[in-house]
């Protein structure tokens, strides 16, 4: 037997965690765009599973903007006064599964030597329900990244689509259990997820390569059309680059933790004017490095769901798939042969 | 036309006027449109040119990355082709040092958001009249083809297209307006792909990244968002060629190009300028002629 929501319970549901005082956030649509957005009222939302979203949910849980202490200056004292802690129910609805997987990849980060607070209670009070994937894209890769389009990480409910208005529930997490409790109802339908999206490389291959070659001149030929715009890592689930900086007057002021990109020359200037990532070709060996070989080699999986996100929003048609491609076919495969 | 166009940059590459072409290949996800650079002549098969040609290369010619390559050949459309010339008045190239290569654009199509194209054209594409780039060293397609698009899109210039987006907006009430940007901004994450898109932001330390002290607030709020996008075009004012880069590089899917366009009209309408226009030309914003109108300083 499996459990089985309707469209409109979902959207009761949502409706109902926000009458209770819940943070719910969504895909929010807009002529041509999809924003995870935190709504205020249900019938903003979307419930239907989708593919290319403008941003990922990292942002529910590491902002891009977010103040870590504000400070008044009292005489020849300064008060300073931490953030509030992060205390409201959040449920995010209809997250796409390479989305939330960056989840527990990014856990261990946040709570390996320094404790984040800020990160950890929100992982702590917010509930992450995905939509099954229905279908995939030619930036999508995520089955080559040990992930797929019903993979659970990350998620405490997955929804299947059935096509007839409702969808199947499966809860991974007590968490997920207790938000569809009472709810769903046993049915005999099951749904499915989409096929995998396919792709020609082996990931593992290319890491290895990337990991042995560091002074490769093949770095600054793959990134030459790279503009260093950063928005691959702006829209990544999994990039997590910060920049920690004081703003306001000589008598109050905060200090905040702003979203920061390897990708921008000024990520590694030093005040010397040095700069040991001189170039694009640095800064994207840097990208690819951390994702594929310093990551896993520290914490075990990629630093890489196979979202295809960063590819879907670069200019210059760059990205990781891109460049993984690149680096298969102009090494990897060359070395095999 | 893409023979042409390959056939031309094999004849450069192989007399060696220049030591590398900049153009656009088939590079990204699915055969997705972005630059190649490309220094053997026998390479020159790598070069496409289509409706999906979407990138101004004109940002490459400032990169020191490109610029080690050589002397460049740079294929650029008709918009593009005056950010070239911007930065020729500019003194940020020397224009006997780059071969610009110029084609006939019939239009740039749109992309979803899966970079697959729309088969409608850009909005800034709608009403072009400048179908054959200018101010180039080799022209590449039908210039008598670009001249009666140019002629058919003529009367609607100003009126069409991006202007009709840009006229609808400026409709509004001011509270309106003021409320459409708070939405579009309020989507900001501040990872300046705007300027690193733009050929004309080519400042080696942009005042967004000066932080002894700080100009601006580099924070995503709706105040640090206000500063840098407002700043942004104001550094743009007169210089702005309407190519489009850096709403077509925002990954917040932000018209910053509607702002650019105000300014640009404004340099227009005031001083009867249009950036990128003639090789030679004296920046707007530095120059001063006694017959400048000042009735809308208030």
């Amino acid at each position: 037997m499996s459990q089985v929501v309707t469209l409109e319970q979902l959207k009761k549901l949502a409706a109902d965690k926000l009458s209770a005082g819940a943070r719910v956030v969504a895909p929010v649509v807009d002529g041509g765009l999809v924003s995870f957005k935190e709504i205020s009222d249900a019938a903003q939302a979307t419930f239907a599973p989708q593919v290319r979203v403008q941003n990922s949910i990292k942002e529910f849980f590491f902002p891009k903007h977010e103040v870590i202490f504000t400070f008044v200056r009292k005489g020849n004292d300064v008060e300073i006064v931490d953030a509030p802690d992060f205390e409201d129910d959040q449920i995010i609805l209809g997250v796409r599964p390479c989305d939330a997987a960056a989840l527990p990849i990014l856990d261990p980060l946040f709570g390996w030597d320094y404790q984040d607070r800020f990160f950890q209670q929100r992982r702590a009070k917010t509930t992450v329900v995905t939509f099954a994937c229905k279908e995939t894209d030619a930036h999508c890769f995520c089955a080559a990244v040990d992930g797929g389009p019903d993979n659970p990480a990350g998620s405490d409910a997955m929804l299947f689509d059935l096509g007839d208005g409702s969808f199947e529930v499966r809860t991974f997490t007590d968490k997920g259990a207790a938000l569809f409790a009472g709810i769903a109802t046993e049915s005999d339908k099951t749904g499915a997820a989409c096929a995998p999206p396919t792709c020609d490389f082996d990931v593992e291959k290319v890491a290895v390569w990337i990991t042995e070659n560091f002074a490769s001149p093949e770095w600054e030929k793959l990134s030459l059309r790279c503009v260093g715009c950063g928005a691959c890592a702006y829209v990544c689930p999994t990039c997590h680059c910060f920049d920690i900086v004081d703003e306001g007057t000589y008598s109050k002021g905060q200090r905040v933790k702003n979203w920061d990109a390897c990708q921008a020359g000024m990520f590694t200037l030093h005040a010397s004017g040095h700069n040991p990532r001189s170039t694009q070709g640095k800064r994207q060996r840097q990208r690819l490095t951390h994702k594929f070989s310093i990551y896993p080699g520290k914490f075990g999986p990629y630093l890489c769901t196979g979202c295809g996100n960063c590819s879907r929003s670069c200019g210059a048609s760059f990205g990781v798939r891109p460049a993984l491609e690149a680096l298969n076919a102009d090494v990897v495969q060359k070395q095999e042969d | 036309m893409e023979n042409q166009l390959r056939n031309a940059i094999r004849k450069l590459l192989e007399e060696k006027t220049v030591d590398v072409a900049i153009g656009y290949g088939r590079v990204g996800v699915g055969g997705a449109v972005g630059a190649v650079f490309v220094t053997d002549p026998n390479e020159v098969d790598r070069l496409v040119w289509n409706a999906e040609c979407r990138q101004n290369l004109a940002v490459h010619l400032s990169r020191p990355e490109v610029k080690a390559l050589g002397k460049p050949a740079i294929v650029v459309k008709g918009c593009d082709a005056r950010a070239v010339v911007v930065l020729a008045n500019e003194g940020q190239i020397d224009r006997e040092n780059v071969v610009v290569v110029g084609v006939v654009c019939e239009g740039i199509q749109g992309a979803d958001a899966s970079g697959v194209a729309t088969g409608t054209l850009l909005d800034k594409c709608v009403a072009c009249v400048e179908h054959a780039a200018q101010n180039v060293d080799i022209l590449i397609g039908d210039a008598a083809k670009a001249a009666e698009l140019d002629a058919a899109n003529a009367p609607n210039a100003k009126t069409a297209g991006k202007q009709a987006k840009l006229a609808a907006l400026m409709s509004k009430t001011p509270e309106e307006r003021f409320q459409y940007w708070r939405d579009e901004f309020s989507r900001c994450v501040r990872c300046h792909a705007c300027r690193q898109s733009c050929p004309l932001c080519y400042c080696n330390r942009c005042v967004a990244d000066k932080n002894r002290p700080t100009r601006i607030d580099t924070s995503a709020t709706l105040k640090g968002n206000f500063a840098w996008n407002i700043l942004r075009a104001f550094h743009l004012a007169g210089r702005c060629v309407g190519c489009g880069a850096c709403s077509a590089a925002c990954p917040a899917g932000i018209d910053l190009d509607l702002l650019n366009l105000t300014l640009a009209n404004a340099a227009d309408e005031q001083f009867g300028y249009v950036a990128g226009k003639e090789l030679g030309a004296a920046p707007l914003i530095g120059t001063y002629a006694e017959n400048d109108k000042e009735e809308f300083i208030r």
